[in-house]
């Protein structure tokens, strides 16, 4: 079961490998925000799992938006001359450090927990 | 138990998403390095360019060593078929003379040579250490002037239609571009030509005042120079023999 969305992600790369299917140059910036923001949302999700407050459409919906509004906002900074392109990047770089740190916290906190409890019980 | 379910398919759509995302991006950057282009700059169309390019210098390449070949194959001809007329002999040593002078044919012969360099900077202008074109075509005249009946600037023979001039970062000569060093050889008497170069003020002193690193004139007892291979005018509209003035304007 865990391992189905490791197995997606192979897939997804060998298609994406595999695929003749390109984007134009100027476009090429957005798919890079675009990673990023799928990126985030992923942690964001596996973290929101560990603390049971998991919900599929809140993460989809997550997702997809994400990935739409980061493209978004780098396209209005290219028109605008301001690089929002930047603000997008600090932004998902800040929060996906953010949520690997939490879900390492509590990947830690369980272990120890169960650590103690099979002390006790023994 | 529902949720985990949920959330095993949600993962899974999302990290299929990313994937397929990372595969593309990853080709891209990947096949941009490898052109050396920088990773904003990938698409098929410089790649063609950049393919079409070598194969046009290769051809360009063949077809100017099939013109020296057919060049050198005509003079044996003429020099044949010239053999048995002692008036056929003179013209033909008159038409290679010409061949000479208009730099159509290769030459050897004793000359010298001289290499300039752009300067090291050393706080000083960066106009004035560059090696310009002016600098190479003052050398060039004052070999013409001290009688040189050959020149050549990197491997470039000099005939009456060449232009030395800047374009950009780099000097042209018969519409190659070439960069420092550059390696003046001129075919004439090697003594005379030395003497012209090194007179002290002359030409190289003042290039040297100038920050250049211009080295000694080498006399060279063989000197080879390739003829021009560029294209010549294929008709000549706007001159004729002039035949009213038959000498020399005084």
């Amino acid at each position: 079961m865990i391992w189905l969305p490791v197995l997606g992600l192979v897939v997804g790369a060998a298609i994406g490998l595999v695929s003749k299917w390109t984007i134009p140059v100027e476009y090429s910036s957005y798919l890079s925000i675009a990673i990023l923001a799928a990126l985030d949302t992923v942690f964001g999700g596996i973290r929101a799992s560990l603390e049971k407050s998991f919900d599929d459409t809140v993460f989809l919906t997550g997702f997809f938006t994400n990935i739409l509004v980061a493209a978004l906002l780098a396209y209005i900074g290219v028109q605008l001359g301001v690089d929002l392109y930047l603000a997008a990047v600090v932004a998902f770089g800040v929060r996906l450090f953010q949520n690997i740190a939490v879900i390492r916290r509590i990947v830690v906190e369980q272990a120890q927990a169960r650590r103690k409890a099979r002390q006790t019980s023994n | 138990m529902r949720t985990r379910a949920k959330l095993a398919v949600s993962l899974t759509v999302v990290s299929t998403f990313l994937g397929l995302m990372v595969g593309v991006q990853y080709r891209q950057t990947a096949a941009s390095a490898a052109l050396g282009l920088g990773y904003s700059r990938s698409s098929d169309v410089d790649a063609r360019t950049l393919h079409e390019l070598s194969a046009l210098r290769a051809a360009n390449q063949t077809a100017e060593q099939q013109l020296t070949n057919l060049n050198a194959e005509l003079t044996t001809y003429e020099r044949e078929s010239a053999g048995s007329s002692a008036r056929l002999t003179a013209l033909q040593t008159r038409l290679t003379d010409e061949r000479i002078l208009a730099g159509i044919t290769a030459v050897e012969g004793p000359g010298v040579s001289v290499t300039l360099n752009d300067g090291a900077s050393g706080g000083s202008d960066v106009e004035q250490i560059l090696t310009h074109d002016w600098n190479v075509r003052s050398v060039m005249n004052e070999m013409f002037t001290a009688g040189a009946e050959a020149v050549s600037i990197n491997g470039y023979r000099v005939v009456a239609t060449s232009g030395v001039f800047c374009s950009g970062p780099v000097v042209r000569v018969n519409g190659h571009r070439l960069g420092a060093p550059f390696t003046i050889d001129a075919i004439g008497d090697p003594t005379t030509l030395r003497s012209a170069l090194d007179i002290p003020g002359g030409i190289l002193d003042v290039l040297r005042q100038q920050g250049l690193r211009v080295s000694i004139p080498q006399i060279k007892q063989h000197l080879v120079m390739p003829a021009f291979t560029g294209s010549l005018p294929g008709s000549i509209n706007t001159l004729t023999p002039s035949l009213s003035t038959t000498g020399a304007v005084q």
